[in-house]
């Protein structure tokens, strides 16, 4: 090589930099931790699938088994329960109601179900496929409102979002199976804002969907996609109280950061089996030192970051 | 830690250490000591590392860690308590005997005939509820199931088996297999299954003459044997005989006789006689009254059969769908009734799988088979083998009657059945080749051995699709729904590497349809001129459902006439069914639910079949195919043949024993268009009639003079020999095992036939050739025999000559070895605890006493720690030579560096005064000033020196100066000179001295190169 040659070709290697860096400057956050070993024993998990954290930093988790674990948020194991049936199917989420309850969202058996944090079943609503107020067809997640009102979003062949009283009787619904404005493909989760306003995260349309308390459509943005801003079946959702929104996406193995308009502030993960890199995950959760939980699904194991 | 070598050898060259510090004290005497001794220990250490990395130095590190793996018997002689309490056993020992924080494994392997990881070796408290895995339990295969222990231990922790057995072993050598294993280092503890020996009773053998004529009576002898129990009094035992004799498909009550059976073998004789020719067989089933005194009903058992010859025997099987829409009158009755006209017994069944034939002898009564117009997935993979080795090996004719569920409409591409007929399923010029295009989406990754399945019925859809066919498969993997193969590809160029992907195929999740029918889509789209499109998706129906509205890929499906087919496994209740069902609806494709896994190989056989379909030609107006080649079959008739209204499309195999005797002028552009070939396939015969035989496309036939001559003679041409000389007779006999088959050979005048040359073939139970060798041992009397492992019938043929009909017969062997031995082999599973492992300790026999309940015999069997580290501790090691030339090649520079630099120490007393300075806070000497003074004067002195000497040389000439060199020497020598004038002379003389110098080296250059230069001239001369 000609010594000016190599000379232009050092001096063009800062550009490059810059060009090829676009993508990865858009990789935020850092690994803290990597906890969790694929098993069927106490404090392993076989393909978890849903997560969440209480007031003490307690980390619920349900697996494939149909179990209910509770972990520490270092992933030490602290107890753990199983649903009272799982051959039709496991449940896809859970969640946690004001008064420390565990909300599990019993997919294949159309109902909710409500555990006491040690494991105890304390009551179940729904129960029967369908589409009428109050049957359910796969529910996917519930939240509940400072009032007390539930929100169990749905999927299937009707997708859909019913709120019920604190007494659970039926108040509302909307939704639809499709791709318009309001309508849902796989309402994978939900997040509730501190003004009221559900958010869901519409998986196979690739878009979150923000509603009022009373089902109407406030915005919505995300498109499909593997660029920062895009999505790819985004499974999990997450609101800081800051002004933050954080996304787990099951199609493009990572979690995204974004304004509450939608504007990408960055990503984390990549596909792939490393500590780092994530498989197919579902879900997070963020504790009280602002650490997030990534669910890294088919890796069986939970990846602590900051972001 | 420890260091190992690989080539130790190599380490005797750190015996030339010494000469390395002789040579080396020699040559670096003339430097200081200390870079003297520095370059010797550098050198010492290199060539230390070189000798190391040539003896292949390697870290060894030594795990504490220990892999136990159980080894359960699962054979029938092991009884279900038994096992269970085993099972029991092995959980229990896992949870309380495992060292977690050791991090040991454990893993199951369960065994019968063949073994089976039931859990992999797992540092996890794993329990097994009960044995899931599907092993052939009619054997034992101890030594098998210690093979596959050994290939799955992992190497970084001690090895130990634990064999739960009875130790009776049926295949195989355990004994060597424990030898193998303690080679490796491999423990091996044994818990013995004890089972008591009781009471039994069983059916040995029925024994049936050899020479079994028609209407000649000849005794049936059953042989019966009563076994006392452990530790009992020997007591005869009342119960009831019977024998059955079947043919042709009936059963008949041949005695029934209550008979008290006294201890010890015992012979029952029955006289039978024969009136018809058929193929028969002889059950004798002995019934204990008292059912205490027989463990095993298994062993009550067996049967014996024999051929006595008749007239020409068909089987016809026809469409049982097609025959149940016609309610009740099937296509070829027709066909049936003219060739029983034809003095031929026909026998007609319906295709329904399962009840056709489950074994290679109920095909033996029949001299031919005619398959008319069945479609593959109506038999299963062993009925088809049958059926072939039926023709290659038994000899039987094969006929393949066509319509639109036959030859390669019938999904029969690719199978065996294709390579026994004399033309290919498939079309070779590419212009008639209809094309078909297959998509499959794959979700069904939640169904316990989903992959598998998955794997299976993607094989069996590729095994159906022909050669210009398109096929696909998407599935959800990490960059979302792919193409498993980028897309939709020809099968036939790309079938090898479609299947060897496909076992690289792991589906994932996928969270919604319609993704992949968008893939689909752009596929379909662009094989838009594909004859059929065809897709099929198999799910548990969670995904998303698709999108029905417009744009969505469903319409577009529809208007691009694609099919959908859904098949439902594992759907969790109705909101998985419906999403599947409404795709299927509204696409005009078929819903299936599937219950049992094993149902889905025929589903995926019969809808890729639908792609298979163009296959067929068919025009209303009729075309009359035209004789081709004179054959057998086609005697005493002539052109013009009635006309047809369609047939299969085929291609001739390029084989010169094809003979194709009939062909279709339609269509045009193939090379041709067989309708009737035939050729001899193995001993016996296989016909292709490509066209049917009456009621769809040769519905004209029917009312053709020679339509029974031409059936009849295709059935008769393809039929096996028959005659009834009887000059050979074949006896079988079952000892330990083995059969002996004894043939007799008789000339007309019944004189002793020597020296024959006898062929003979044995087709075991599992359709597998067994070899038998027959030999000559008397006058007349050929004997040979073979191993029968299995239970099942064996049929035996042995071939006179040519131009003899080939003789049959078969022996059944009634039950496995697994109900032959009573009591448990305890003595063995001791002697393989005994044992020692290489650097180990040998094993322990863990046991209980077998009377003791199964809970407190478990809780006995704990007290033994399967998992105490006495065994040989695993080593893991890692070559380290390249970090040793490495670091060889980083100290020999520092060597060298030692000998070329020589580093000044004067820095070192500066420099540490300074830093004294420093950290005393004391006031540093103004030496740089000094230094600075001294380097100016120093400069100063120089320049004065260099002043003058220039001065010196400087020439100034003066007016009163003589002109010449001369006069100014002799003034010199004339005049005494000054101090200045001595000094400039001085200078002048050395200047002249200089200059003599430069000349002489000059005048030497100029002679060197006018002596260069002069050279060649000089050889010139």
């Amino acid at each position: 090589m000609h010594r000016r040659a190599f000379v232009s070709l050092l001096a063009s290697m800062p550009a490059m930099a810059v060009l090829a860096g676009c993508k990865s400057s858009s990789t935020i956050g850092s690994l803290d931790r990597v906890w969790g070993r694929r098993g069927i024993s106490d404090g392993r998990l076989q393909k978890p699938r849903a997560m969440t954290i209480d007031a003490d930093d307690q980390i619920y988790i349900v697996d494939m088994t149909a179990r209910i674990q509770v972990f520490t948020t270092d992933g030490e194991f602290l107890r753990g329960w199983q649903t009272p049936e799982h051959v039709n199917g496991r449940p896809t989420g859970i969640s946690i109601d004001r008064h420390g309850n565990v909300l599990v969202p019993d997919t294949h058996y159309y109902r909710v179900l409500v555990y006491s944090p040690t494991g105890e079943l304390l009551e179940t609503l729904g129960g029967q496929f369908g589409t009428a107020p109050g049957r359910f067809g796969w529910p996917t997640d519930v939240q509940v409102d400072d009032e007390g009102n539930w929100y169990v979003s749905e999927y299937g062949e009707y997708d859909r979002i019913q709120k019920f009283s604190p007494q659970r009787e039926f108040l509302l619904e909307w939704g639809g199976h499709g791709p318009a404005p309001a309508q849902f493909s796989r309402p994978q989760s939900m997040a509730l804002d501190s003004d009221g306003n559900v958010w869901v995260a519409d998986a196979c349309n690739h878009r979150l969907q923000i509603f009022d308390g009373q089902g109407r459509l406030v915005k919505m943005w995300g498109s499909h996609g593997s660029q920062p801003g895009q999505l790819a079946y985004p499974y999990g959702l997450l609101l800081d109280g800051r002004g933050h929104a954080y996304v787990c996406e099951f199609g493009n193995h990572r979690v995204q950061k974004f304004t509450l308009d939608g504007q990408s502030l960055g990503c984390w993960g990549r596909p792939g089996r490393a500590p780092g890199e994530l498989r197919n995950p579902w879900s997070l959760v963020r504790d009280k030192l602002g650490r997030i939980h990534v669910l890294d699904t088919n890796n069986h194991r939970v990846q602590r970051i900051f972001m | 830690m420890q260091v190992a070598f690989d080539s130790p050898w190599y380490l005797v060259l750190l015996a030339g250490l010494p000469v390395l510090w002789w040579s080396s004290l020699r040559t670096l005497s003339s430097f200081g000591r200390f870079r003297r001794f520095t370059a010797i220990g550098l050198r010492t250490v290199v060539f230390t590392l070189l000798v190391l990395a040539l003896a292949e130095a390697q870290w060894v590190r030594t795990s504490q860690r220990l892999t136990v793996l159980y080894l359960l018997d699962h054979s029938e002689s092991v009884a279900e308590e038994q096992s269970d309490a085993m099972v029991d056993y092995i959980n229990k020992s896992i949870a309380q005997q495992r060292d977690a924080a050791r991090e040991d494994r454990a893993g199951v392997i369960v065994f019968g005939r063949e073994a089976a990881i039931e859990v992999p070796p797992m540092d996890d408290d794993q329990s097994i509820p009960k044995v899931e895995t599907l092993v052939d339990r009619e054997h034992t295969n101890l030594a098998g199931a210690m093979k596959l222990a050994q290939a799955s231990f992992p190497h970084d922790a001690a090895k130990r088996v634990v064999i739960i057995s009875d130790g009776n072993q049926n295949i195989g050598n355990a004994l060597l297999q424990a030898q193998a294993l303690a080679e490796s280092g491999v423990g091996i503890d044994v818990v013995p299954i004890r089972s008591r020996a009781f009471g039994e009773v069983s059916v040995e053998k029925v024994m049936l003459p050899s020479d079994v004529r028609r209407g000649q009576p000849f005794d049936l002898r059953v042989v019966l044997n009563n076994a006392p129990g452990e530790g009992e009094e020997p007591r005869p035992v009342d119960g009831r005989l019977q024998v059955v004799r079947k043919a042709g498909g009936r059963e008949q009550l041949i005695t029934e006789q209550d008979i008290t059976l006294e201890p010890g073998k015992r012979v029952f004789s029955i006289r039978e006689e024969i009136e018809q020719p058929e193929f028969y067989t002889y059950e004798a089933r002995f019934v204990p009254r008292d059912h205490d005194a027989d463990t095993l009903p298994q062993n009550n058992n067996a049967s014996a059969f024999t051929h006595v010859r008749g007239r020409g025997q068909v089987l016809v099987i026809e469409n049982a769908e097609r025959h149940a829409e016609a309610e009740g009158e099937g296509d070829f009755d027709f066909l049936v009734d003219r060739l029983r006209s034809m003095n031929l017994e026909v026998t007609l069944r319906q295709s329904l799988q399962g009840e056709l034939f489950g074994d290679l002898s109920e095909l033996q009564p029949f001299d031919t088979v005619v398959l008319a117009n069945v479609p593959r997935e109506d038999f299963e993979d062993d009925q088809i083998e049958m059926l072939v080795r039926n023709t290659r090996n038994l000899g039987a004719g094969l006929v393949m009657l066509g319509g639109p569920d036959s030859f390669g409409a019938g999904g029969w591409t690719n199978t065996p059945l294709e390579e026994a007929m004399p033309v290919d399923f498939q079309i070779k010029n590419a212009k008639v080749a209809p094309v078909g295009a297959l998509a499959m989406v794959m979700h069904a990754s939640e169904l316990p051995d989903g992959n598998y399945w998955q794997k299976v019925v993607a094989r069996e859809a590729l095994k159906a699709l022909g050669d210009q066919d398109y096929a696909g498969i998407i599935h959800w993997n990490i960059t979302g729904e792919s193409w498993l193969w980028r897309r939709m590809l020809r099968v036939g160029p790309n079938r090898r590497s479609m299947l060897s992907r496909l076992d690289r195929m792991t589906p994932g999740d996928m969270p919604d349809f319609e993704p992949s029918l968008q893939l689909a889509l752009v596929e379909f789209r662009r094989l838009r001129n594909t004859a059929v499109k065809h897709m099929i998706i198999i799910s548990d129906g969670d995904p998303s459902p698709p999108n029905y509205g417009a744009g969505g890929a469903i319409p577009a499906m529809i208007s691009l006439g694609v099919k959908i087919s859904t098949v439902a496994i594992g759907t969790h209740g109705p909101a998985g069914s419906t999403p599947l069902q409404n795709i299927a609806t509204r696409t005009g494709g078929k819903y299936y639910v599937v219950q049992n896994a094993s149902t889905l190989p025929r589903i995926y056989q019969k809808e890729a079949r639908r792609v298979a379909r163009p296959l067929v030609f068919e025009r209303e107006s009729g075309f009359s195919p035209q004789l081709r080649l004179q054959h057998e079959m086609v005697q005493g008739i002539d052109n013009p043949l009635p006309p047809i209204t369609g047939f299969v499309l085929t291609t001739p195999k390029p084989n010169p024993l094809v003979e194709v005797s009939i062909v279709s002028p339609l269509p045009t552009g193939t090379e041709m268009n067989p309708i009737l070939a035939s050729w001899t396939y193995g001993l016996g015969k296989a016909v292709a009639f490509t066209t049917d035989a009456g009621n769809r496309w040769a519905s004209a036939w029917k009312s053709w003079s020679n339509y029974d001559r031409l059936m009849s003679q295709i059935v008769r041409w393809s039929m096996r020999p028959t005659d009834e000389s009887g000059q050979f007779t074949v006896s079988t006999d079952v000892v330990d095992g083995k059969v002996q088959v004894v043939v007799t050979a008789l000339d007309q005048n019944d004189e002793f036939l020597n020296f024959l040359n006898l062929e003979s073939m044995v087709v075991g139970p599992d359709l597998k050739p067994v070899d038998l060798n027959i030999e000559q041992t008397a006058p007349g009397r050929y004997v040979g025999s073979f191993d029968a492992d299995d239970s099942g019938s064996y049929l035996v043929l042995v071939s006179p000559g040519a131009g003899r009909a080939p003789i049959r017969t078969g022996v059944s062997i009634p039950y496995s070895a697994e109900y032959r031995d009573r009591q448990s082999n305890v003595a063995l599973l001791e002697t393989m605890a005994r044992v020692t492992p290489q650097e180990g300790t040998a094993g322990e026999v863990i046991d209980a006493p077998s009377e003791l309940p199964a809970d407190e015999r478990v809780a006995k069997l704990l007290k033994t720690n399967t998992f105490r580290h006495n065994l040989a501790k695993a080593t893991s090691s890692q070559g380290v030579w390249p970090l040793l030339l490495f670091v060889g090649a980083c100290l020999f520079v520092g060597d060298v560096f030692v000998r070329r630099v020589a580093v000044g120490l004067e820095w070192v007393a500066p420099l540490a005064r300074r830093a004294m300075d420093r950290i005393l806070n004391r006031q540093a000497r103004p030496d740089v000033t000094e230094t600075m003074e001294r380097l100016i004067s120093r400069k100063a002195s120089v320049a004065g020196q260099l002043e003058q000497k220039r001065a010196s040389l400087r020439f100034e000439p003066t007016p009163d100066a003589p002109g010449d060199l001369k006069s100014l020497t002799e003034q010199a020598t004339a005049a005494p000179a000054g101090p200045d004038e001595k000094k400039a002379a001085a200078s002048l003389e050395a200047e002249r001295e200089q200059e003599s110098y430069t000349e002489r080296l000059l005048k030497a250059k100029k002679s060197a190169r006018g002596g260069r230069r002069n050279a060649p001239r000089e050889n010139d001369q």
